[in-house]
């Protein structure tokens, strides 16, 4: 059964493991990255050492940061590590790494989109004119490096655009554990505010207890619901708050699963749903059900053995169409879910 | 500057009845006794409205058009800044290259980082977009390079921005004054031949649309909701009549009983906020709740004036304003219920009286502005045509948040 590496990724960052789903997950680790290598050392230029998914992967295994972080950083690497003498050639290096790295993990969206951010920028960045490669290289390079720090400011932008909405005595409904979120809640607590959350338990990775845990440091009411739990305790819900793998061209996210379920019942309820989310994770993708996007799946350990005649649903992720979604959280601003294409127009076409 | 103190002082206290061209008026006599020292400009500028507009939008919170028209000057005057740098900046270019051949090296380095800088200064006054996240954030005097021009070109350029920037708000001032006409203009895109309209209240701008339909030959009907408290309604429709459109005057509480006859209904607006609500006079989400039951058209008017570029975090509890209640009773008649005086010292009958009701963007169809009609889910476009990012918070002292 193939794997999401982005998943199985979080779920080691953030989720609650057990040791034979530990064990499977490495093993599985192991297989895709001899076959990533071998890719790179068969497509690309011979006797490099360099391979730009392992650079990834380095990056990726810090908990903190985000991962369209670490694709660019793996794509700075590979300008460092180029030959190439002329904009263009570096432009060809990077396209090459660039589809290496989205094809090696298909299921990460925010991998993708920030891969054809950089990618524009670089296209960008040449279409000026810069009579020195040598400068524009470094150019890149830095802006690249910087691209942390900017990823680590939206954290914190989010944060502030989001304390307005959080008003004293008001229970929030989080599903899962979503850094940006846990930086919104953190920072709601620094400023004083009363408020409660309600955490989902977050199956199959339960992450959300890792979130409950951080939350209860923080001096920070909170309970805890398994899943199943949640329209019943909805009405006693003021608000919403969700993180997003990816941002689509509609308007709606694709997130952990569940997050579509719990977005039906707010909508039901007429709870608002607010999604905090960074600009890098727009993508161009619009899917139209469920099963438009490609397959992210991740094991799911029941505690006792299965018959193998019984099948499990194993995706990782599930879709939120848009008019579910009241308001987005981004770096770019408060946006209502249709400004998301107006801004991914603007950047691709 | 006393003088302008005194301005503000007189202000305040008829702030009761503000509108958005005195806002306008008053900062533009800011702006013109303002003196500005030779650089930064624009800095000294802003401070001074900021200043200004922080007391017009604590005075009085719930006059949104206040804090919009504060908000749409500080936009003017970074822009008219920019344009003006912008100018200068490439006016250096051309002296740059005219000069000498000798400073080749000097000369190419001058131009690009100029043209650079000046490509940066234009993106910050753009809001934060996908196309710009990678980018350098510019630095912010993106002036130093006119060391070069002489003290008489810096003061001509001072002098310029004062001028640019009260001529951009004699042009608000024009705009606002005369929305309702270019709203006005629209109406006969909208209404047809034998249709029913219904409207809450009275508005101004509701009034002139109806009457623009009718010089244009529209035979029409109207049936107007009264509005209690205040009865507004029935002054509306004695206008209409005045004007030969055929009217019938019914209560709020019978809108929902008589939706099913109308085609369309149009009303005005006290604000329009930026996820698309509305805030209006208080019933209107109970018409615009019945129009969707009945899947009749709910278009708003509202001048670009009532843009606000804030949220609704919490519009019933924030955005409301509660009026006497002498509206609603006579206080000779229950003077008893509401007395302070007897029994446990509190009353046992309250009287509430808010002004303003929050309709969601939902419930909206179609915003008629002074520029054009548009979705509730497109005014976010707006709002980053006339406002700046930077201005969301009328402080002093703005907020670092990095």
């Amino acid at each position: 059964m193939s794997m999401s590496a982005y998943y199985q990724t979080r779920a080691a960052h953030h989720g609650v493991v057990t040791s034979d789903w530990l064990a499977q997950s490495q093993e599985a680790a192991t297989r895709a990255v001899v076959t990533g290598g071998q890719e790179i050392v068969d497509g690309g230029k011979s006797g490099r050492a360099f391979s730009v998914i392992d650079e990834f992967n380095n990056w990726r295994k810090q908990p903190d940061l985000a991962e369209a972080v670490a694709a660019i950083r793996a794509l700075a690497a590979v300008i460092r590590n180029s030959e190439a003498k002329t904009m263009m050639e570096l432009e060809i290096e990077l396209k090459k790494a660039s589809d290496s790295l989205k094809s090696w993990d298909t299921t990460s969206i925010s991998l993708t989109a920030g891969c054809d951010l950089f990618m524009r920028y670089v296209t960008r960045t040449s279409a000026l004119e810069y009579e020195d490669f040598n400068s524009a290289r470094s150019r890149l390079i830095e802006r690249a490096e910087k691209f942390g720090e900017i990823s680590y400011k939206a954290r914190k932008i989010i944060a502030m655009l989001s304390q307005d909405f959080i008003f004293d005595g008001c229970t929030i409904l989080v599903h899962g554990f979503s850094r940006v979120v846990m930086e919104v809640l953190k920072m709601a607590a620094q400023n004083k505010k009363l408020f409660r959350v309600l955490c989902t338990e977050g199956r199959p990775d339960r992450s959300g207890l890792r979130l409950a845990n951080e939350l209860a440091k923080l001096d920070v009411p909170v309970k805890l619901l398994i899943d199943s739990a949640v329209a019943y305790t909805m009405d006693e819900v003021d608000m919403v708050f969700v993180g997003a793998d990816g941002v689509v061209e509609s308007g709606g996210i694709i997130n952990m699963m569940g997050t579509y379920q719990i977005a039906l019942v707010a909508h039901s309820m007429n709870k608002p749903v607010y999604v905090a989310a960074e600009s890098y994770k727009f993508a161009r993708l619009y899917p139209l059900d469920q099963k438009d996007m490609g397959p992210a799946l991740r094991p799911i350990d029941f505690g006792v053995p299965i018959p193998s005649k019984v099948e499990v649903e194993t995706s990782a992720r599930d879709y939120t169409p848009p008019q579910y979604l009241t308001l987005l959280f981004t770096d770019l601003g408060v946006l209502t879910p249709s400004v998301v294409s107006d801004e991914l127009i603007q950047l691709y076409l | 500057m006393p003088d302008t103190q005194a301005l503000v002082m007189t202000f305040l206290t008829s702030l009761k009845n503000a509108t958005a061209r005195q806002t306008a008026e008053l900062l533009r006599s800011v702006i013109s006794q303002q003196r500005v020292p030779y650089t930064n400009q624009a800095g000294a500028l802003i401070d001074a409205v900021k200043a200004v507009g922080e007391q017009l939008i604590a005075a009085n919170p719930v006059e949104l058009a206040v804090g919009n028209i504060v908000r749409r000057v500080l936009h003017i005057i970074r822009e008219e800044d920019l344009s003006l740098t912008t100018a200068a900046i490439g006016e250096l270019n051309l002296s740059a290259v005219s000069d000498d051949e000798n400073d080749d090296d000097r000369d190419g380095n001058t131009t690009l980082s100029a043209a650079a800088v000046a490509a940066a200064a234009r993106s910050t006054l753009r809001p934060p977009s996908l196309q710009t996240l990678l980018e350098d954030t510019p630095v912010s005097a993106a002036v130093p390079q006119t060391s070069s021009s002489g003290a008489a070109d810096k003061s001509s350029r001072s002098r310029k921005l004062k001028h640019d920037v009260i001529e951009a708000v004699n042009e608000l001032i024009q705009d606002i004054v005369t929305c309702h006409e270019q709203i006005a203009e629209q109406a006969v895109e909208h209404i047809h031949q034998n249709e029913v309209i219904l409207t809450l209240g009275s508005s101004r701008t509701v009034s002139e649309f109806l009457f623009a339909a009718k010089e244009k030959k529209r035979s029409f009907r109207v049936f107007v909701a009264e509005g209690a408290p205040r009865y507004q309604g029935h002054l509306l429709a004695k206008e209409l009549v005045a004007r030969g459109l055929q009217t019938t005057l019914i209560t709020d509480s019978a809108v929902f009983a008589m939706i099913s006859r109308v085609n369309m209904v149009i009303v005005g607006a006290h604000a329009v906020m930026a996820n698309g609500g509305v805030i209006a006079p208080v019933g209107m989400n109970l018409v615009a709740l019945a129009a969707q039951k009945h899947a009749v058209p709910f278009v708003v008017l509202a001048g670009s004036h009532k843009l606000c570029p804030l949220y609704p975090h919490n519009p019933e509890v924030l955005l409301n304003e509660l009026r006497s209640p002498s509206e609603l009773l006579d206080f000779g008649e229950f003077s008893d219920c509401m007395d302070f005086g007897s029994g446990s010292g509190s009353p046992l009958l309250h009287v509430v009286n808010p002004a303003f009701d929050y309709v969601p963007p939902k419930l909206v169809s179609l915003f008629i502005t002074d520029a054009g009609g548009h979705n509730p889910s497109y005014m976010y476009r707006l709002i980053a045509d006339y406002y700046s990012a930077d201005d969301l918070v009328v402080q002093r002292r703005a907020i670092a948040g990095n």
